[in-house]
């Protein structure tokens, strides 16, 4: 048994080019999302099977950490897309759980050096360059974004594999699902790279760096919110 | 510029990770390509179904009560199987089972995978005819068979047609109700932990006595072997060094020794380099000796192999009702079996006096082949299929659920590895990934869900 998804509020018209909105319309869509993410992953971090491991458990927590969101949020839901500014508070606590994740894991981020320094000494190699070092936060930051795209953007996707497409209110040509990959690419793209601004801005003391990340992400938020209630 | 340690570290858990994976997003793109066909047809009975047939009209305690009662009584049948297992490989019948195995093989590829070959050539509306599709199924099943024992075969076809005998195994296993199904594997992961921790659980037995013998556990086991081994120095037990070096905090403990290496010492066999020996030497002799025990696993079997006493039903279409199931019991079902066996991480295989002469014969020979040809982490087959079923049954819902469920059993398996370099014996793999599984599919599906949609179909991200 599958789930409904209520597309309702959306307006839906058959659109001229039905014929060839299709799977390959589909996994268009999915690429748009995934495809800088996948071009980093396959490149980058699939060389290094610790890299692997490092973006599997960050996809892990960010999974967990939209969890603990919803299960907060659930008695709340669903909101009343009328009143809109329930939605502004749930991006705000939202974006401040987050943060205050990113900080968690960079605490694990620095006992697992130690041991990873530790570890090097052991076996006679050099410890962590920083452009390893680097290279954890990217791997770190591509798993939150790989995470955030697919439950945001592909999973609400299935219904571009079929004959037809919706189209948004405010922009009556633009299909639904085309700017929901654009934005999930847009934020893919931050979540990867705030990571590794971020670490190099704790490792640091860098207040400024320190400080980006979390506004940017919460500016993003916000950005999207104003679009919605406008 | 030295490499780094970030090259090197976490090889073997990719090892298995990745066919794991395979075997999952296969099984997931089955049952979407042809879920609508199975809705139709009627459910079959088989020997995960004997005692309630679940009907979508039933009530919830109704349904409940009857998935618990074909999970025991699965869990009874292949328990009763296991220990004839053991019973066989104690009296040294290994020629039987091994036939035994091939013969299974045979019919799993046969008849499972044809059917599911023929399913997706009528789902999708291939033109090929049923005398190449004949020849085609019967070459390919005795390859299948060639292969699982048969030396000589490159491995990298073995761990292939292991991964295809899981698919088979878990796409026909999705087809099962949906109560019974996740009765199913909490019973399953249950079974598993008592009968490979418990004192006298089959499997302890089983995978003892397959030591005390030094032979080969007769079982269908997915090997994750290093398939290519250019750099001996990458070969190095990292993930116990490093596990070992987090826990062990500054003092240094001596391990018991067993009696296989007494007198034995590091070696070409542990495909170390050569400077790190002398290196290791120049230390205080008790860390020596930790590191080398450390790093002489020989024996820890992650076993979590598993594989499921399957159902009886043979038959391919679903338009039989299985009378097969009813008609010969114990036969079918042992037919259609696979062994259950631990996730064995043995790095040497082989007879013991061998291996001391080999050792102290040449501490260079780091890449003496048959040593190679023995050492990573071995996985059974019946975890592969369990993690499959339970990420299908969540494809049947939703993407979500997929990705949720796809995390957890992968943390799991994860959780499992860090703790068999840590315990050095053999371990269940089904309990913690199908508990984290179970718990995330049902988080998912209840809370998440509504969250995330209804942001996403909103265009509110964050």
């Amino acid at each position: 048994m599958k789930k409904k998804v209520d597309f309702s509020h959306l307006s839906s018209s058959p659109s001229p080019e039905s014929a060839i909105i299709t799977v390959a319309a589909g996994i268009g869509y999915a690429l748009l999302a995934l495809g800088p993410s996948l071009a980093l992953f396959v490149t980058v971090i699939s060389k290094k099977p610790f890299l692997i491991l490092t973006v599997l458990s960050s996809t892990l927590l960010w999974l967990v950490s939209l969890i603990v969101l919803s299960g907060f949020w659930r008695p709340f839901l669903p909101l009343n897309s009328a009143a809109s500014w329930p939605f502004a508070v749930l991006i705000i606590t939202s974006v401040a759980f987050q943060e205050g994740l990113r900080l968690l894991f960079w605490k694990v981020y620095k006992r697992l050096e130690d041991m990873l320094d530790a570890f090097a000494d052991r076996v006679l190699k050099p410890r962590l360059y920083p452009t390893d070092k680097m290279l954890i936060a990217l791997a770190g930051g591509l798993g939150h974004g790989a995470a955030h795209a697919v439950f945001f953007c592909l999973s609400v996707l299935t219904p571009a594999f079929g004959p037809a497409t919706f189209f948004t209110d405010q922009c009556p040509k633009l299909p639904f699902f085309l700017v929901s990959s654009i934005i999930a690419l847009a934020f893919a793209t931050i979540h990867t790279f705030s990571m590794v601004i971020a670490f190099n801005g704790y490792s640091d003391g860098n207040k400024v760096d320190q400080l980006f990340v979390p506004v940017v992400h919460l500016v993003a938020g916000m950005v999207n919110y104003f679009c919605l209630s406008s | 510029m030295e490499s780094s340690i970030l090259e090197s570290i976490g090889v073997e858990i990719i090892g298995v990770m990745s066919p794991v994976s395979i075997c999952m997003l296969l099984v997931v793109l089955i049952v979407y390509s042809l879920s609508p066909a199975a809705d139709l047809a009627p459910p079959i009975r088989s020997a995960a179904n004997l005692v309630y047939l679940e009907v979508p009209t039933d009530s919830t305690t109704q349904k409940l009560e009857g998935a618990l009662l074909n999970a025991l009584v699965f869990v009874i049948i292949i328990a009763v199987v296991t220990f004839l297992l053991l019973l066989l490989y104690y009296y040294n019948c290994t020629g039987f089972l091994k036939n035994y195995m091939r013969f299974s093989t045979f019919f799993v590829l046969g008849s499972m995978g044809g059917s599911i070959f023929l399913s997706i050539i009528q789902h999708f509306s291939i033109p090929v005819d049923s005398i190449t599709c004949f020849v085609l199924l019967f070459n390919f099943t005795i390859v299948g068979v060639l292969s699982v024992f048969s030396s000589g075969i490159p491995i990298f076809l073995r761990q292939a047609y292991m991964v295809a005998l899981g698919i088979f195994v878990a796409a026909w296993f999705t087809k099962l109700p949906e109560w019974t199904t996740w009765a199913l594997l909490v019973a399953l992961a249950v079974y598993d932990l008592v009968a490979v921790l418990a004192p006298g659980g089959p499997l302890k037995l089983l995978v003892e006595l397959s030591q005390s013998r030094d032979e080969e556990l007769p079982a269908l086991i997915y090997e994750a072997r290093p398939t290519v081994s250019a750099d001996p120095r990458n070969q190095v037990r990292s993930m116990e060094l490093l596990f070992g070096t987090a826990l062990q905090s500054g003092s240094v403990e001596m391990q018991p020794i067993s009696g296989d290496h007494i007198g034995t010492r590091e070696g070409g066999e542990h495909n170390v380099h050569p400077e790190l020996i002398e290196a290791q030497s120049m230390n205080s002799s008790n860390s020596e000796d930790h590191l080398q025990d450390r790093d002489e696993v020989e024996r820890s079997p992650l076993v979590g192999g598993g594989l499921g006493r399957r159902q009886s039903s043979g038959s391919s279409g679903s338009e039989y009702s299985v009378v097969v199931g009813s008609r010969e019991p114990p036969e079918i079902v042992v037919v259609a079996d696979e062994e259950r066996s631990p996730l064995v991480d043995s790095r040497r295989h082989g007879n013991a006096n061998e291996r001391a002469v080999r050792r102290m014969d040449d501490d260079d020979d780091d890449d003496s082949d048959s040593v190679l040809a023995s050492s990573g982490i071995k996985l059974g087959l019946g975890d592969f299929i369990f993690y499959s079923v339970l990420v299908g049954r969540a494809a049947m819902y939703d993407l979500m659920t997929v990705y949720a469920c796809y995390l957890a059993i992968i943390s799991g398996l994860g959780c499992t590895l860090i703790l068999l370099s840590v315990c050095r014996q053999a371990l269940p793999a089904l309990p913690i990934s199908i508990a984290l599984g179970v718990v995330f599919y049902f988080l998912t599906r209840l809370l998440m869900e509504p969250f995330v949609v209804g942001t996403a179909t909103n265009l509110l991200m964050f």
